[in-house]
């Protein structure tokens, strides 16, 4: 995430601020004007060609050809599904000469469930997903949110009842909204929420993830920047104020019915447990009792030899306070016990800590409820965001909120009725410009979750209030949208341009902004894990489920206490299932995901870095993933490619890239091989993953 | 290999991305370099440093002061203490421990210095002590985010220490990161790149035989297997590379092809201590059991100083979680051993640092996150005491043999010449060129400085 590109502008605003002057008059902000539908040409072509037409007309831009068929499949699966194709995908595209057939493969990896676990991904980064953050309470069935979006993209869930349900799922005729209400929950450490903060983020995250405008400023103050005041994020903060977590008990009759006994059963061993290790402490307890004593004034021992029945109430508290001294502490066990005892005692612990951690639960799901005693309550600002400090009572509201609002009802609907209406500014503006930059690697505005001051301008903004426009007069539907996108002429060029035109669009247009060819970029880290695991077979598409750990987090802390349960062992699912988040006193980072660029969730991430490093070479040169898949590749091309070294080089190439080798590539290829024995074979499978094309999406 | 512990992971990618604007920085044109550029002149240096390299280290878990380098008399021993908001909030009478420990006077200034500390004495003369530190969490967690993040909590996500130096500073060396760290830390948040970036975080280094992750051959592979295959992976990725040539993001990939070529000889390189003279390897206690991981590790902090690595932070007792070592609740003798692992060593390299005239431009700082209460917690042991403890600088223009700040008479609070944590960051950046003042970047539209609480720079123990 691009968090820090705008502050060469800033530095000077925050200079100018310091020596007490004002930032220059401010012209009205783009993205909070209405959005103008352009005019387009009544023809056939693709608008959006159309107005990326006009740009490259401005700029005298001439423009790419169209990639090849093989290159064409490729991109559309690696960006549709995350997933590279089959051989069998490949053939059946290349064969098929209908008008259609590019259309065709568009509908069909639409159709995908695997669609719904790619798009999900991305919108989890930008709606903060994670598995674990500084012992968040949703903690225990959080991922069924994350499978919520899954499904709701897969039966493409119009974008404002997606919205809706992230804001107010709780409220929502459809019986599993809620589930999306993790985005709201995620945020407390408490039932009772103390902290407000399921508030306080909720402002920041949904003006973040839906409004592209960041609020986070006038918690303490007025934005420096934007036309927020600080009275309108404690006026949107009283949207949520009456929020609640609230626990949903996800067991079924049976599980409900059977826990009790489940329950007991464990009380039981854990008496079991205890008795034995009474056995073995028990006889040491008077010494070391005996031996504290010592340490004592002799007034606080006499209070501590007296029968505890006949202290006062004020000696008993002198027994309080000393008792952290006086009580014997496992490490003093330890010193006392004989060596076979010390063995026992530690074996005891081990055993009574499991199964503290193993306490039967019942699965449940975190989402929110609008308390009505919370409601009924006044809502003020906090002085400089200090709760201690309240400032003036404010009405429920919003930042741009037009006057005379009436809050009847849940708060939030109001809120959403003028989020999610056709001709707010913002609303699809922003959801269209996140689109857009998953599909092509760069929004039409370059922050995609800040469209105020301190963002960038959109390159073409009259594509981007097409797009918006479109997406309104679609109902919101995602998936014409990306049906829309990925057909128009610009998603099909190719990136692999002469010398010539580089050179001829060099000046005006260097970085591509405006889409003259092709923006071939570095996949993403699940992607390449997905597609690493894929081609060597081993890749277990199911959908849905508890995150797996990644193979370098540690056990014992993911294992610890009131984990226990939240981790599935099918580690070879997709990468979105592989656990993330963040611990104050433990990295829950996987390795692979970090190296590739990959966020923990706990603030969202707008838009993922694309880093290329020696340590992500590395990685894959040397790295365990890679080892590991070498192996099953190279078996997979012994079984399934036909006899001789040149079959398994043309398989090979077909089932990683996509594509056949160029005669150069085959002849490289078979000089190594040789006669593809399997420690060749294997090699040969180790250069395809690490091959540049291989995590490039083309 | 010690880089598949929990915490390579957030180093790796601080790596990555510090590699990616060494190496991709040209490649992506003038859109990075650029940026890179107007960045860093936004931040500094403000005016000529003194200090090329710091070397902190993180004595994690909590070292109890008054028995290391704040002596206090017995004259409160066995007096009940009230605790309140010694113990996490919690209120509390406890005694006051017996100190057995012995202190002697060191060096021409005389500065007394635990028994346990027998070669750190030995090269007092250039140690300021500050006896005066102070912070407000009394968690392990909490007081590891003030102490590298001079912030409470993770709320803003607020960069470590080391990730501004290298954020303000840039990189000196491009096929080295600018802020590395070696041992576990108690916390991430040690490590942490914050809104800073993943590229400005600690990148992991080990003093073994592999610095960096992933830098040895997988089990089985021969280097001139190896070889043979990379000569045909250069051959089946060049048609690729060469249509893409125009791309940035390709073309960043082949640099990086290189660097992690570099890597795999310069890694080892680094690591190599064999061309060390002995009399230097025993200066540190290289090969002696009780000192030879952390000597390695001071010795390898020194070689990275060398080298231009501009934040080397060295953490011992660091569990990876738990407590950190240093957490002497149950008896303070068990600090005995962690000084012993460290003491030779950090003398060592302090010496080393002295006698190859690097002294001066090298600040080393030596830390933990709170101190212990003069009260007892179990018996023999001591809770985490945030209100008063000794944190100590050698090096990088501090002034040497001079003790600053104390504590009051039985060891429990500031009593002169507080310094909140924030003030020992504060120096740091004034050695190396830094005005904390001036330190301030703008994430989502708000604005953030490094340091809002203290004093600002200890300019009493500059000289």
């Amino acid at each position: 995430m691009k968090r820090i590109r705008t502050a060469p502008l800033a530095l000077l605003l925050a200079a100018l601020t310091m020596s007490g002057q004002q930032p220059p008059a401010k012209p009205p902000l783009w993205s909070l004007r209405p959005v103008v539908r352009p005019e387009v040409p009544a023809n056939d072509a693709n608008p959006i060609d159309a107005l990326i037409a006009r740009k490259h007309q401005q700029k005298g831009l001439r423009v790419a050809g169209r990639a090849d068929k093989a290159t064409l499949l490729r991109r559309l699966h690696l960006d549709l599904t995350g997933l590279p194709p089959t051989p069998a995908a490949l053939d059946q595209f290349l064969n098929d000469s209908s008008p259609n057939a590019y259309a065709k493969v568009v509908d069909k990896l639409l159709a995908d469930p695997q669609h719904g676990v790619r798009y999900a991904r991305h919108w989890l980064d930008v709606l903060g997903y994670a598995d674990v953050d500084e012992g968040m309470l949703a903690e225990s069935g959080i991922y069924h949110w994350r499978d919520w979006v899954i499904k709701s993209l897969n039966r493409d869930l119009p974008y404002n009842q997606f919205v809706r349900a992230h804001i107010a799922g709780d409220l929502s005729p459809r019986a599993d909204d809620f589930f999306a209400t993790g985005f709201l929950t995620r945020a407390a450490h408490s039932p009772a929420d103390g902290a407000e903060d399921i508030a306080f983020n909720a402002v920041e995250k949904v003006s973040t993830a839906f409004m592209a405008m960041s609020t986070g400023c006038a918690k303490c103050h007025d934005h420096m920047y934007d036309p927020i005041l600080q009275r309108d994020y404690y006026a949107m903060k009283a949207l949520f104020d009456p929020l609640l977590p609230e626990k949903k008990n996800l067991a079924t009759a049976d599980e409900i019915l059977r826990h009790e006994e489940v329950l007991e059963r464990w009380r039981a061993q854990q008496n079991v447990i205890q008795a034995r290790m009474d056995v073995l402490t028990k006889p040491y307890e008077k010494q070391i009792f005996e031996e504290r004593m010592t340490f004592l004034p002799k007034d606080v021992e006499a209070v501590f030899r007296k029968d505890p029945k006949l202290r006062t109430v004020a000696e008993q508290e002198i027994v309080t306070r000393y008792n952290t001294v006086v009580a014997p502490d496992a490490r003093k066990f330890r010193d006392v016990m004989k060596p076979h005892e010390t063995v026992l005692y530690e074996w005891t612990r081990k055993g009574q800590t499991e199964l503290r951690r193993d306490a039967p639960t019942l699965p449940v799901f975190w989402t929110v409820r609008a308390d009505a005693s919370r409601a009924a309550q006044k809502n003020n600002i906090y002085l400089g965001g200090d709760r201690t400090k309240k400032g003036d009572e404010v009405q429920p509201g919003f930042p741009f909120a037009p006057k005379d609002l009436k809050f009847e009802g849940d708060r939030r609907q109001v809120f959403l009725n003028w989020l999610t209406a056709g001709d707010n500014p913002l609303f699809a503006r922003v959801a269209v410009n996140r689109l857009w930059q998953w599909h092509f690697g760069e929004g039409i505005a370059g922050s995609p979750s800040d469209f105020g001051r301190t963002g960038q301008m959109p390159t073409n903004p009259e594509l981007l209030d097409w797009l918006a426009s479109e997406f309104v007069a679609r109902g919101y539907s995602m998936k014409a949208m990306h049906r829309l996108i990925v057909t128009s002429e610009a998603y099909q060029r190719t990136g692999v341009v002469t010398k010539e035109l580089q050179a001829a669009n060099a000046a005006a247009d260097a970085n591509n902004r405006h889409l003259w060819k092709f923006p071939a970029r570095r996949l993403e880290a699940e992607a390449i894990r997905d597609s690493v695991l894929a081609v060597s077979g081993k890749l277990d598409t199911a959908i849905g489920g508890m995150s797996f750990r990644g193979s370098d987090i540690n056990e014992r802390r993911v294992m610890s206490a009131t984990r226990t349960g939240y981790y599935d062992t099918r580690d070879t699912r997709r990468g979105i299932y592989m656990g993330r988040g963040s611990d104050a006193s433990m990295n829950m980072m996987p390795a692979f995901l970090t190296t590739f660029d990959a966020e923990d969730g706990h603030a969202p991430c707008a838009r993922r870095e694309r880093s290329i490093t020696a340590p992500q070479v590395l990685y894959l040169l040397n790295g365990e993933l890679t080892q590991v898949a070498s192996r099953d590749l190279a078996e997979r091309l012994f079984l399934e490619a036909g006899p001789g070294a040149a079959a398994k080089v043309d398989y090979g190439y077909k089932l990683v890239l996509g594509r056949a080798p160029s005669a150069t590539e085959r002849d490289a290829a078979l000089s190594y091989l040789g006669k593809a024995e399997p420690a060749q074979l294997t090699g040969f499978a180790w250069m395809l993953l690490n091959l540049s094309e291989f995590v490039f999406l083309p | 290999m010690t880089f598949s512990n929990s915490l390579s992971a957030a180093g790796r990618r601080a790596f990555l991305r510090r590699m990616s604007f060494g190496v991709t920085g040209a490649a992506l044109g003038t859109l990075w370099a650029e940026d890179e550029k107007i960045l860093r002149a936004g931040a500094g240096p403000h005016f000529p440093a003194k200090v090329k390299s710091v070397i902190f280290l993180f004595m994690c878990g909590g070292v109890s002061a008054m028995d290391t380098f704040d002596p206090k008399d017995n004259k409160w021993a066995g007096k009940m203490l009230d605790t309140i908001n010694g113990n996490n909030g919690k209120p509390q009478l406890r005694p006051v421990l017996h100190n057995p420990r012995v202190f002697k006077p060191y060096g021409k200034s005389g500065t007394p210095v635990c028994e346990w500390f027998p070669h750190i004495g030995g090269v007092i003369d250039d140690i300021a002590m500050v006896r005066s530190m102070y912070c407000h969490d009394a968690g392990h967690f909490q007081a590891c985010w003030e102490m590298s993040t001079g912030k409470r909590n993770r709320v803003f996500d607020h960069p470590a220490l080391g990730a501004w130096t290298g954020y303000a500073l840039g990189s000196a060396n491009r096929n080295l990161p600018t802020f590395v760290n070696m041992g576990k830390p108690s916390s991430p948040a040690q490590l942490t790149g914050g809104y800073l970036g993943g590229q400005e975080g600690a990148t992991p280094f080990e003093a073994g035989e592999t610095p960096l992750a992933n830098l040895k051959l997988p089990v089985g592979t021969t280097r001139a297997e190896r070889d043979r295959q990379m000569e045909t992976l250069a051959r089946l990725n060049r048609e690729f590379h060469e249509q893409h040539v125009f791309d940035a993001e390709v073309a960043s990939r082949v640099r990086s092809y290189e660097l992690a070529g570099t890597l795999q000889t310069a890694g080892p390189e680094l690591v190599d201590f064999s061309k060390e003279p002995e009399h230097v390897r025993e200066m540190y206690g290289v090969d002696e059991p009780e000192t030879d991981e952390f000597g390695r590790q001071m010795l390898l902090a020194r070689r990275l100083a060398e080298r231009g690595v501009r934040f080397i932070q060295v953490c011992h007792g660091g569990a990876g979680g738990g407590n950190g070592k240093w957490d002497s609740h149950d008896d303070v003798a068990d600090h005995a051993p962690l000084a012993r692992q460290t003491d030779k060593p950090i003398a060592g390299l302090i010496r080393d640092l002295k006698q190859r005239g690097m002294l001066d431009s090298t600040m080393v700082v030596w830390a933990t996150e709170f101190g212990r209460t003069p009260y007892s917690q179990n018996n023999l042991g001591r809770d985490h005491n945030p209100h008063g403890f000794t944190c100590w600088l050698a090096g990088g223009g501090v002034k040497g043999g001079i003790v600053h700040g104390a504590t009051d008479e039985i060891g429990h609070k500031v009593a002169e010449k507080p310094q909140y944590v924030t003030d020992l960051q504060a120096t740091v950046l004034h050695q190396m060129g830094l005005d904390y003042k001036r330190m301030s970047v703008i994430v989502n539209g708000r604005p953030f400085h490094l340091i809002e609480e203290g004093t600002g720079p200890i300019r009493a123990i500059l000289g």
